[in-house]
């Protein structure tokens, strides 16, 4: 029944032995573990791309690990959501390409193949959580890539990195037990630690437990996914992290937030037996608090990467508040964002990463003027910059209008107004930013003469920044794609 | 008669090809003049190219991407979207060749042609949205491309000017999103193809709502009282974009804009049920007065055309928002009308402040013996602010006044009187110091700026008395302005 290869599996194994021996490979000369890494991801990526393909075309399918059937066995479940492997690939791709320079400098040359290693690992746990069909197995690879997480903020060796990791580590810890205690006590009402079993005999268990499970649930994940006023470990992390990093982080890692809420939703909606709709109400309004707090921190930020880091903040609200609304138009619109946000906050902080790389300086005020010495990175950060804030034709556009259709089609046209007029705040802060590489007079006239950065960090800077217009123009590609897991996930709920 | 045609997406497609050829020109003078010509030539004829069939009441469409039903990019070149691309893309050519005489000496030429191409890529865009999606991404694009023009001279004073203009556009562009969710959520569709898309159904306060936050989306940029306080600063901008900002692209966006709201959106007959358009006639009529009444205290040529300005896009709200055929074949026409005599205006102010470096009225005494054809083609659009008969503003005047009179609402033609008087009060005094007032120092001496810039100053003026000479012959634009009147009334 399982078909051969089982690709399902090898999308976890390939990564993780990868990972393992990084450290083995890199021990006599530091290249060899990123060529080896860069080879892992690319092998990975052929078959999380062999793997979409097989989901748009047949619909999910799941394998069942060591032929032990569920209750017992390990199921892991590809579904249209799991698709976001998808980017999680290309992301890790490109942050490993983009890592050979920046590594290089940025780190003592023994540790380099551990942080390959971390880096890995931390795509491994972030791709098996969003493949696995056992509650149990979300929990371990959610702490996969949060340790490792950890661990890759506090590389970059900044001032205040260990600090940062430290407050990363608290919340991340607290949200990890929070979301073990929900899993415990769906164990305990089911029998079973199997998502598709949970759901099916969540039918009848007594409220109490439930809303505690589920609300515990949700919470967790909104510190995953670093929802206001839960963020507060959020910006330190992403802005000290190395910058491909906090690529990875502000692109992926808060998304295991969304994408557990997804499945959340799915053994909700699915089993028929959770009320949802208090807690959808308190999701639309964090989604909205979301959006308007990280635009408001925002624009007070002169650091680059700090800045960028408020603004994941803002896109997460997006997601949250699309899920929030439970309408299909919302959801499909939070659905996308999850892919395209990614993209998007990735061509950010590479691109920044990039900046910071070439001219040592990482406030806007420092760096006035480096469009003129840079023009093709600052033109793909202002690429960046214009999807983000959901000027069509780019991918934030898209699902901008998405979850503003979805906020009417709900009956709650006020979240849609703060959604528009939410992106009009943060578009502020984008202008000064582009305004101060563009249009104002260096502070340190030196900035002129600073030369484009190598290709293994412009090239990934500017297939992302092309991506963002692709991903727009050709928006309909992803919304039908995730359309029918949409419609599945609110069938229960008579259609959305 | 529809026919699919790529031209109806090629034309907006050959600016952006342009912009790209000129930002990849590097700073070779001669590749970005040729690239901006040829470009402008180019759309031109592409334009033109669908006139003869426009005019016999052919539609050309053509579809880009579909996000998903019914929602993508799509366009078509209708009689009212035809009637604005070949004013702005006519106008395009003549300001590049302008802009190039203009900007001879100024820094940073490639970005500035470069996004100069941009602007016009979005206004035939808009032109030709075939539904609100795509109006609004062009429309938004526009906010971006204008704003590098307006911080042009990177001075603290033009960085003020530029936020300022963001802060008001982009607010108005997430009042047309709103409004465009909300439109699609009620329609069902969001097309502009038909005279009319909204149900009664959907409740008087929604549909009231709805059309306040689309008229104040657009109306930003068409500057109505009292949301024009972006206009006179974005003034700083070099005098090429002030009068591609102020004839052509952006403030007749927002007035087309409304025009598709009033016309494609909401139908007369609709609006008519609603009875709301009395209140926005009530203010284009005030914005007329009041924008005309500022403009008399400006010294600053530009400042006082800018008032000007808002004084006469509201001719173009008000014939809209009247609902009578007569009044909208004013409101299209007079898209052209003051296009044509602004940019002739702005062109002068340009080529005096070139030439003499003079910017305020008082200084201008006597520059008419010293520029006589660039003052020349200055009272030609003075004369058609004005209203006076055989140029181009008396059409629009004459129309509007029998479209408030059909509507039974004499006081309009009142109004139209009284901004006559008002035009009358601060062109002619520029007229009569320019002509009539000896300069302190006696200069005698011809001395017109450079033929690339009193060329196209020339060209509009004799626009201007072309427009008004010839509404009836057959061919013209006015066809197509009936043409569109005639699609809207259901006539």
């Amino acid at each position: 029944m399982t078909p051969w290869p089982p690709l399902l599996a090898l999308l976890i194994v390939v990564p993780l032995t990868g990972a393992v021996i990084t450290p083995v490979v890199g021990r006599t000369r530091a290249v060899r573990s990123a060529n080896w890494s860069l080879g892992v991801m690319l092998a990975t990526s052929v078959i999380a791309l062999v793997l979409v393909v097989q989901v748009a075309r047949a619909g999910p399918f799941s394998y069942v690990v060591g032929g032990w059937l569920a209750p017992y066995g390990i199921e892991l479940r590809f579904d249209e959501f799991g698709a976001v492997i998808a980017v999680i690939c290309l992301l890790g791709t490109l942050a490993m390409v983009f890592s050979r320079r920046y590594a290089a400098r940025a780190m003592a040359e023994q540790r380099i193949p551990y942080y390959y290693a971390l880096l890995l690992l931390n795509l491994t746990g972030m791709i098996g959580f969003a493949v696995t069909g056992d509650l149990f197995n979300l929990f371990v690879f959610m702490e996969i890539l949060s340790l490792s997480g950890y661990a890759l903020v506090a590389v970059s060796g900044e001032k205040i990195a260990e600090m940062a990791a430290f407050k990363y580590l608290i919340m991340g810890a607290i949200s990890s037990l929070v979301i073990l205690l929900a899993i415990g006590i769906l164990y305990a009402l089911t029998g079973s630690l199997n998502m598709a079993d949970v759901t099916e005999r969540l039918g009848g268990a007594p409220a109490a437990p439930l809303a505690v499970a589920f609300g515990a649930l949700t919470l967790g994940f909104m510190v995953k996914a670093a929802a206001f006023p839960l963020h507060i470990w959020l910006p330190d992390a992403h802005a000290i992290a190395p910058s491909p990093v906090s690529a990875i982080l502000s692109g992926l890692v808060v998304k295991v937030g969304i994408i557990g809420m997804l499945r959340v939703y799915q053994i909700a909606y699915g089993s028929g037996a959770v009320d949802m709709r208090t807690l959808n109400h308190v999701l639309m309004w964090l989604g909205a608090l979301s959006i308007v707090m990280g635009a408001f921190f925002a624009v007070f930020q002169d650091d680059i990467k700090m800045m960028l880091a408020y603004s994941t903040i803002s896109n997460i609200g997006y997601i949250i508040l699309g899920l929030g609304l439970a309408s299909s138009y919302g959801m499909i619109g939070a659905s996308v964002h999850v892919f395209n946000h990614a993209i998007i906050k990735a061509t950010l902080f590479l691109g920044a990463g990039a900046l910071i790389f070439q001219t040592g300086k990482r406030t806007l005020t420092d760096l006035a003027g480096v469009g003129h010495a840079m023009p093709w990175t600052v033109a793909a950060i202002s690429v960046g910059a214009i999807s983000i804030v959901g000027i069509p034709p780019t991918a934030g556009f898209v699902c901008k209008w998405y979850i503003a259709l979805g906020a009417v089609q709900a009956g709650h046209p006020f979240f849609a107004f703060a959604l528009v007029f939410g992106a009009l705040f943060i578009f502020i802060y984008y202008i000064r930013m582009v305004n101060a590489f563009y249009f104002r007079q260096p502070r340190d006239p030196a900035i002129l003469e600073v030369t484009e950065a190598p290709a293994s960090m412009l090239v990934p800077v500017l297939i992302l920044a092309s991506l963002c217009l692709i991903m727009g123009v050709m928006g309909s590609v992803p919304l039908s794609f995730i359309e029918p897991a949409v419609h599945r996930l609110l069938l229960p709920l008579g259609g959305g | 008669m529809e026919v699919v045609d790529a031209r109806a997406a090629l034309a907006p497609a050959i600016s952006l090809v342009c912009a790209a050829l000129v930002f990849a020109s590097a700073d070779n003078t001669f590749w970005r003049r040729f690239f901006s010509i040829a470009a402008a030539l180019a759309k031109l004829v592409i334009v033109m190219s669908m006139l003869p069939g426009s005019l016999r009441g052919v539609v050309y469409t053509f579809k880009l991407v579909e996000f998903t039903e019914g929602v993508g990019l799509a366009f078509r070149a209708d009689a009212l979207g035809m009637f604005f691309s070949v004013v702005s893309s006519t106008l395009w050519l003549i300001t590049t060749i302008y802009a190039i005489g203009y900007m001879e000496r100024e820094p940073n030429r490639r970005r500035f042609f470069g996004f100069f191409a941009l602007c016009v890529s979005t206004t035939v865009g808009v032109a030709f949205a075939e539904n609100l999606l795509t109006m609004f991404l062009f429309y938004e694009s526009l906010t971006i491309c204008t704003y590098p023009l307006v911080i042009h001279d990177e001075t603290p004073e033009a960085m003020k000017a530029g936020r300022k203009y963001l802060i008001y556009t982009l607010t108005g562009g997430a009042l047309v999103l709103l409004g465009s969710i909300v439109t699609y959520q009620l329609a069902g569709t969001m097309t502009l193809s038909q005279p009319g898309i909204l149900p009664l159904e959907a409740g008087r306060t929604t549909l009231t709502v709805l059309f306040v936050a689309l008229i104040a989306g657009f109306g930003v940029k068409a500057a109505i009282m009292p949301l024009h306080g972006w206009l006179p600063s974005a003034m700083v901008a070099p005098t090429p974009v002030s009068a591609l900002l102020h004839a052509v692209a952006v403030v007749k966006v927002g007035a087309f804009g409304i025009l598709r709201i009033i016309y494609n959106i909401f139908g007369v007959a609709l609006l008519r049920e609603l009875g709301i358009c009395t209140w926005l006639a009530g203010l284009a009529a005030f914005t007329i007065l009041a924008a005309s009444v500022v403009a008399i205290f400006q010294d600053n040529l530009k400042r006082r055309l800018a008032f000007s300005t808002i004084s006469q896009l509201s001719y173009i709200v008000l014939g809209a928002a009247l609902l009578t055929p007569l009044a909208a074949t004013a409101a299209i026409v007079h898209i052209a009308n003051q296009a044509f005599a602004k940019i002739t205006m702005f062109f002068v102010a340009g080529s005096i402040q070139r030439a003499t470096g003079k910017t305020t009225v008082h200084e201008l005494a006597g520059i008419g013996f010293r520029m006589p054809y660039t003052m020349a083609a200055f009272t030609i659009a003075a004369l058609s602010f004005i209203g006076v008969p055989l140029f181009a503003g008396f059409v629009t005047k004459w129309y509007l006044s029998l479209g408030a009179l059909e509507d039974g609402a004499w006081w309009y033609a009142l109004v139209m009187l009284a901004s006559a008087l008002l035009n009358a009060a601060y062109w002619l005094p520029v007229v009569y110091t320019a002509f009539f007032k000896t300069a302190p120092t006696a200069e005698v001496e011809v001395h017109e700026a450079h033929w690339t810039m009193l060329g196209p100053t020339l060209v509009c003026a004799v626009f201007v008395i072309i427009l008004g000479a010839t509404v009836s012959v057959p061919g013209m634009p006015f066809a197509l302005a009936s043409a569109a009147v005639k699609f809207v009334f259901g006539m």
